[in-house]
């Protein structure tokens, strides 16, 4: 992290190279700026799974009634999301489903599903949850 | 499907009934490059810093939850102990950083900052006298800042001038807080044997061995034990550890996997996590409870301190087993205020300061958020301060003190303070003197067990 004078002197004048002549003195100093702090983020040396997959698990329950399947994989599918497994009970008057969906494809973020599905729990008086894959995996398998 | 039905509902169950959450994602930054002897330069300096580091943390760890349905209570950040880079400084700079300290805190949206920290377990240094000095100023004028010292190791013994020092410093920080029931001893911890990486504010500090900047996460799930222990029924006591390791080894493994996401998002190194089950005020999320569940009629009756023995040993077991990051404290937390079981058992007068003093010796800090009466003299938290720390160093075990003598206020009367601080009940301390022998000063020897070489 700790860059020296040298360092930014060096990043300056790459800068200025790269910029041309020319250029006014404030975009030098914003681009300088920019790299410094991209060069103070790349200070460690963190392996990052970027293979972190896009399984994710969702959950729903609730008083049972007609349409609560076709609601939520209606949105799934609208937002091209692919249902890998499926297991749903009713247990007495209650409706229990959970999927395991994979939004690689989609090209909206798990965020942005969760918000879909909230609008759709609201009005059936359902809960659903859409958690990563990842934490069932560290609870439950070793 | 790769998960059972049940395994998948246990998951739920625990993130949406049983509360549990991530208690701490902790950011440690280290400012000991962060010294000038400008003061105005030092306080750039550490702003900078803790900005640079710290603004997307808040940002990042929301993120995370979402991403994973697991919410995290606190995004908080420690900071290398004060007086150890700031040594050449007086109290008013002192009381200068704290509020830099507030200011950066409150900009990067956190509601506490850890590390006006000073550790003198052997001796003090002047800079380190200033410091104590400057605490509770510090404490009264800024909202964020926590601050820690720690007086006792068992390597060096415990540091008595530093205990009466302190002691000073409590009482005269209930005073200056006093409009507001002395808030400021709420955030004013006396350790014996500190930990360097604890995530848990307010005795968080970023230790001198720790790297430039770390992820600590503390966890919590006292709710999730309780229902457990309730499910498990008549079993006897082995079986019973056996149902507690198995939840805490789920949790943990839960927050390690938040922690080592929350770093990675940081782009910082992840440190530990620490398995402490830390009670909130929430009904349900409760220590006491989960004791009472064991089978003890109410916290304070002949047993307590046998279960509590168990239950912390059997969550380091199965936290160690989980996660190969285990540090911190790593046991259970028994504060008065945060715990609503711990205040009824006070109300109930169960629970009296002594027995709470032997549970501190084998729970996992000490006597923690406990109300006492505000003419309570600076003497006699001297001497509750320097038992804590015997059973501390002899058992080479983290003991703490944060005690509140809450200024105007007298056996019965209560302290609240909302939040997660909860409210106390004010305890009643024994009147006979300790006086003459805090008073020798000087520093108690390391004990036997410091000679392990």
């Amino acid at each position: 992290m700790n860059l020296t004078e040298n360092d930014i002197r060096r990043i300056a004048f790459e800068t200025i190279n790269e910029l041309g002549a020319g250029v006014s003195a404030d975009v030098i100093r914003e681009n300088v700026k920019k790299k410094i702090e991209n060069e103070s983020s790349n200070s460690f040396n963190i392996p990052s799974s970027k293979t972190i997959s896009g399984r994710v698990i969702l959950t729903s329950f609730g008083l049972n009634k007609p349409g609560i399947v076709a609601a939520i994989t209606k949105s799934l599918g609208d937002n091209n999301c692919d249902i890998m497994d499926l297991s749903q009970k009713i247990m007495g008057d209650f409706f229990t489903m959970i999927m395991i969906i994979d939004i690689t494809a989609s090209a909206k973020d798990l965020k942005e599903i969760q918000d879909d599905m909230h609008k759709i729990a609201e009005p059936l008086n359902i809960k659903i949850y859409l958690q990563h894959e990842d934490v069932f995996r560290f609870m439950h398998r070793i | 499907m790769n998960y059972e039905f049940t395994e998948i509902l246990e998951t739920i169950r625990m993130t949406e009934i049983e509360h549990f959450d991530i208690r701490t994602v902790t950011l440690g930054i280290s400012l000991r490059d962060c010294h000038d002897r400008n003061i105005e330069v030092t306080k750039q300096k550490i702003y900078d810093k803790i900005l640079r580091y710290g603004k997307n943390h808040v940002r990042n760890a929301q993120e995370i939850e979402s991403q994973f349905g697991i919410s995290i209570a606190n995004k908080r950040v420690s900071v290398t102990p004060i007086s150890i880079p700031f040594d050449s400084f007086n109290v008013e700079e002192y009381v200068e950083i704290a509020k830099v300290l507030d200011k950066a805190a409150e900009e990067i949206g956190i509601d506490y900052i850890a590390g006006f920290s000073a550790l003198v377990q052997k001796g003090m240094t002047n800079g380190e006298r200033e410091l104590i000095k400057a605490i509770p100023l510090a404490l009264s004028q800024t909202k964020r800042v926590c601050s820690s010292v720690n007086i006792a190791s068992t390597k060096a013994g415990i540091n008595m001038d530093a205990v009466n020092l302190m002691a000073d410093a409590i009482k005269k920080t209930a005073e200056l807080t006093k409009e507001r029931d002395s808030i400021g001893c709420a955030k004013l911890v006396v350790f014996a044997n500190a930990v360097e990486d604890n995530p848990f504010v307010a005795g968080a500090f970023h230790g001198v061995t720790e790297p430039e900047v770390v992820l600590n996460v503390g966890i919590s799930g006292p709710g999730v034990v309780l229902e457990a222990i309730k499910e498990a029924g008549k079993v006897d006591l082995q079986q019973l550890a056996e149902v507690i390791k198995k939840t805490i080894f789920k949790i943990t493994r839960a927050g390690e996997l938040i922690g080592r996401k929350v770093a990675e998002k940081n782009g910082v190194p992840f440190g530990i996590v620490d398995i402490s089950l830390a009670p909130t005020p929430a009904e349900g999320d409760s220590i006491a409870d989960i004791l009472k569940a064991m089978g003890v009629e109410d916290v304070g009756a002949p047993g307590t301190t046998a279960a509590l023995a168990m239950l912390n040993d059997s969550v380091k077991k199965a936290g160690l087993m989980a996660s190969s990051s285990v540090g911190g404290m790593s046991g259970a937390f028994i504060p008065v205020s945060e715990d609503m079981g711990m205040i009824r058992a006070v109300q109930a007068g169960n629970l009296t300061l002594e027995k709470l003093e032997a549970m501190t010796a084998v729970c996992s800090v000490g006597l923690d958020m406990i109300a006492i009466p505000g003419d309570t003299p600076a003497s006699t938290i001297a001497g509750i301060i320097a038992d804590e720390s015997a059973i501390g160093i002899i058992n080479d075990k983290t003991t703490a003190v944060r005690i509140i003598p809450a200024y105007g206020k007298k056996l019965g009367d209560m302290v609240d303070y909302g939040g997660l601080l909860g409210k106390a009940p004010i305890m009643e301390v024994k009147t006979i003197s300790s006086e003459s022998f805090v008073g020798r000063g000087g520093r108690i020897p390391a004990p036997m067990r410091s000679l392990t070489n």
